[in-house]
């Protein structure tokens, strides 16, 4: 027979959140009634064992979490009055409210307030009953980090007093949206994870699949929310069918129909005629279901309704213009509308940055550029998909669709060859090599490390390096483009066969020989191209600088950006002296500034040191395997701020810590109580204060 | 994971309250998103045996009725413990007998 606990847990799973609605109802804070619904689980842990577990389980769970609750009420100094109050309506509450309750706690948990990774964590906590443990092993995080998320997000939903309430009518729709946002999210969790060794992330799938469905019971009035259910069984319907036996993937159009799931496609059609019969415009979800039901209807992949699947992604791209449903129109429109029409589209996503590591853009160009007869570029695209693949059974897969196509071998050096080459010569230092290689690599990840380097345009690395460092801060920036110009320069002017100090094996890449092709391929490229992009680009370049001699060849289209340098410099002498007289800095504050000033030492070294490893008579202190020290102006300040402490850190928090955000013992000062100071505080009161980092306390 | 639950003929006759909590039970479950289909069957039904080449059809009723399956339900649940829980509950309702509950694997 199953043990106690293991059927204490499929109670408490089942039940969880009929409970908690039903305690948010009598103590309106989630934090406090997921509390006492795990105070209920505690006592049957302790009583089922012995006592056995009783006849109605659920009702037992429930009928001590409400009486904790109302203890709670009475004991936090409320009106008795009220909590009896409060008692005898619940045991009114007719079984339609207790619904509702349910309702509202999803709206709760998914409330827009919460940071979306909190949202998530909170549904599948207090909704699912999953522990934390659970979903961080589904979300592969660790358990703190879970706990943490959870605590913070009780925490937000006290602060912001967010009611135990369902939506007003005109706050509906996002309220909702973010409902089905977070459903999605985990179903997709699930969906998106190899099959696996841990079962827990593709039962994330049924765990998105059930809190769909029972939502769809609560609000049977809204298209969108049977839209969503409707997806996600016909998903889930291919799941075993979209993998094969060594776990690669299997695309849709080669999937053994026969393994789909008739069932779950079934209840995905009925989910799609609920929301049909609804009306109204179709929304993102009904949209996205309308082409999961063209893709299950069709009997065979020949049978495909491509022409409706592209324009209800038309209809979607409108509506959602994300990068993923721009490319999944791509491939419709590639179906429907002939290869070169996809490309069009594809081609259009190159210089998204959310795409830049995403492999299945260059899979699916690999895919239009073959059908169209570019074997040449289709297996480049295949091979650059391969190397970005993050699952090992795709990567291997997109490997053999490359090595499928059949090129006649491309005279010259490959840019990942130059690239090796570059990178092995004698005279570099580590840190150049390091900066280098990470340049070189990102290049060759974003434009195909097989490209021969003859065809590397400057458009090319232009629109390759916007999209990989368009944002990045100035300094960044240059530092790549500097490198990239090296490379240039290096390509286009060295010979690099003879008297290179190329790697054995790198060497016989580089016959001797090729040298002379790639200078004379280059040759063609050298000038600046008439309408390329050679000229400095708009806002960014600070004209042509002392190494204009390096800007020729691919990194032409490349220009160097302004640095201002004011984020790291020091502060100087008059700032300090006038951050040293503010009066509405706290003592703590003054002393870490001060130290941290006169110390020079590291922030996280200041942070710390404790107060036992002072030696105020030397003015230093130990703190890990250094000394800090420092001179009269901490040595006034410290007294008054260590107050006759002894021991503990010597930084200490403002508020004693939550039980969830328990430090450390050596992090906890074992007088009052408080954690140490962390670093991330300490900056945000800086900042506040001064609008500038912690960094530049520290003397040049 | 997914469970048939199939539950043996009774004795017992069925009475309005045992119909109305079973009904309720079934809506909490499919609104739960827990139960995929369910139904009864018919008593007897018809027998195909295959030996070597031969195959036999026989008609309903069979002396080992009591081992039939009278009705049938397929839950989407978590754990086996969870079907477990979901058995007990029906079996709380409908009185003296017995389920059979096997995991269901496939397509």
């Amino acid at each position: 027979m199953t043990d106690v606990a293991a059927r204490i847990d499929a109670v408490v799973k089942l039940e969880s959140a009929r409970i908690v609605a039903a305690l948010m109802r009598i103590v309106h804070d989630v934090g406090l009634a997921e509390e006492l619904a795990q105070d209920a689980l505690v006592a049957a842990l302790e009583q089922w064992p012995a006592a056995g577990v009783p006849e109605n389980p659920g009702a037992w769970l429930m009928t001590i979490a409400k009486r904790r609750a109302v203890d709670h009420i009475r004991r936090s100094r409320l009106h008795e009055r009220k909590a009896e109050q409060h008692a005898r309506e619940l045991d009114q509450a007719a079984p339609a409210s207790e619904r509702d309750d349910v309702l509202r706690l999803m709206f709760i948990s998914c409330h827009p307030v919460l940071p979306t990774e909190a949202r998530v964590a909170l549904t599948l906590r207090v909704v699912g009953g999953l522990t934390a443990a659970e979903i961080a092993r589904a979300f592969l995080v660790t358990e703190p980090v879970v706990a943490r998320r959870l605590a913070t997000a009780k925490r937000t939903l006290a602060e912001a007093r967010v009611p135990f309430a369902l939506p007003e009518a005109d706050d509906l729709p996002p309220r909702l949206s973010s409902v089905l946002e977070v459903i999605y999210l985990i179903f997709n969790e699930g969906y998106s994870a190899s099959s696996g060794d841990d079962l827990i992330r593709p039962a994330l799938c049924l765990e998105a699949l059930r809190l769909g469905r029972l939502l769809a019971d609560l609000a049977p009035g809204e298209g969108e929310v049977h839209g969503l259910v409707a997806l996600m069984e016909i998903q889930a319907s291919r799941a075993a069918a979209r993998t094969g036996p060594a776990g690669e993937p299997i695309q849709l159009h080669e999937q053994n129909r026969g393994r789909w799931d008739q069932l779950l496609i079934r209840r995905g059609f009925t989910a799609m005629l609920r929301a049909r019969e609804i009306g109204g415009t179709p929304g993102p979800y009904v949209l996205q279901a309308a082409i999961a039901v063209c893709h299950a209807q069709a009997h065979t992949a020949q049978d495909t309704d491509w022409a409706r699947i592209a324009a209800l992604y038309d209809a979607l791209a409108r509506l959602r213009p994300t990068p993923i449903v721009q490319l999944n129109r791509a491939v419709a429109v590639g179906m429907a509308r002939g290869p070169q029409a996809g490309l069009d589209l594809a081609d259009a996503l190159l210089t998204d940055p959310a795409l830049r590591d995403y492999h299945l853009l260059p899979g699916v160009r690999g895919d239009l550029l073959a059908r169209l007869g570019r074997a040449g570029e289709a297996r480049r695209e295949f091979e650059r998909a391969a190397g970005l693949a993050r699952n090992a059974a795709e990567g291997a897969f997109l490997r053999r669709r490359a090595d499928e196509i059949t090129v006649a071998e491309a005279a010259g050096r490959t840019l990942g060859e130059a690239a090796a080459e570059f990178l092995a010569r004698e005279n570099l230092d580590a840190a150049t090599l390091r900066s280098y290689g990470q340049t070189l690599t990102r290049l060759c990840r974003a434009v195909g490390a097989r490209l021969p380097l003859a065809e590397l345009t400057a458009e090319r690395v232009a629109e390759a390096c916007a999209t990989a460092w368009g944002d990045a801060a100035p300094r960044t920036w240059n530092r790549h483009v500097s490198a990239i110009r090296s490379f240039s320069a290096w390509a286009s002017t060295a010979d690099p066969a003879p008297g290179s100090a190329a790697a054995p094996g790198l060497g016989s890449a580089a016959a001797p020989g090729l040298g002379s092709t790639v200078g004379s391929g280059l040759g063609s490229e050298a000038g600046p191209r008439p309408g390329s992009e050679a000229g400095p680009r708009p806002g960014s370049a600070v004209g042509l600088g002392p190494d204009s001699a390096a800007r020729v060849g691919f990194a032409a289209g490349l220009g160097r950006r302004p640095e201002t340098g004011a984020r790291t410099a020091p502060l100087g002498g008059p700032d300090l002296d006038g951050l040293w007289e503010r009066a509405d800095v706290a003592l703590r504050e003054r002393t870490l500034w001060r130290l941290l000033h006169e110390s020079g030492a590291t922030v996280r070294a200041v942070l710390g040191l404790n107060v036992e490893d002072l030696d105020q008579e030397d003015r230093r202190g130990r703190s890990g395997d250094g000394f800090v020290s420092w001179r009269s102006g901490t040595a006034r300040l410290l007294p008054e701020l260590l107050a006759g402490r002894t021991r503990g850190p010597v930084f200490l928090a403002d508020r004693r810590p939550g039980p969830a955000r328990m430090p450390a013992e050596a992090d906890r000062c074992p007088e009052t109580g408080r954690g140490r100071l962390s670093y991330e505080r300490a900056e945000y009161l800086f900042k506040q204060a001064t609008g500038t980092t912690l960094h530049r306390l520290k003397p040049r | 994971m997914r469970y048939l639950m199939m539950s043996k003929p009774s004795d017992q006759p069925a009475d309005e309250n045992l119909y109305a909590e079973m009904g309720k039970f079934i809506e909490e479950l499919t609104a739960a998103g827990v139960l995929l289909a369910t139904g009864g069957l018919e008593a007897g039904g018809v027998r195909v045996t295959s030996v070597g080449d031969e195959i036999t059809v026989t008609d309903g009723p069979f002396t080992e009725a009591k081992e039939a399956v009278a009705g049938f339900a397929l839950v989407e649940v978590r754990s086996r413990a969870e079907a477990i829980e979901l058995t007990r509950r029906f079996r709380r309702i409908v009185g003296d007998g017995e389920s059979v509950i096997q995991e269901v694997f496939g397509p």
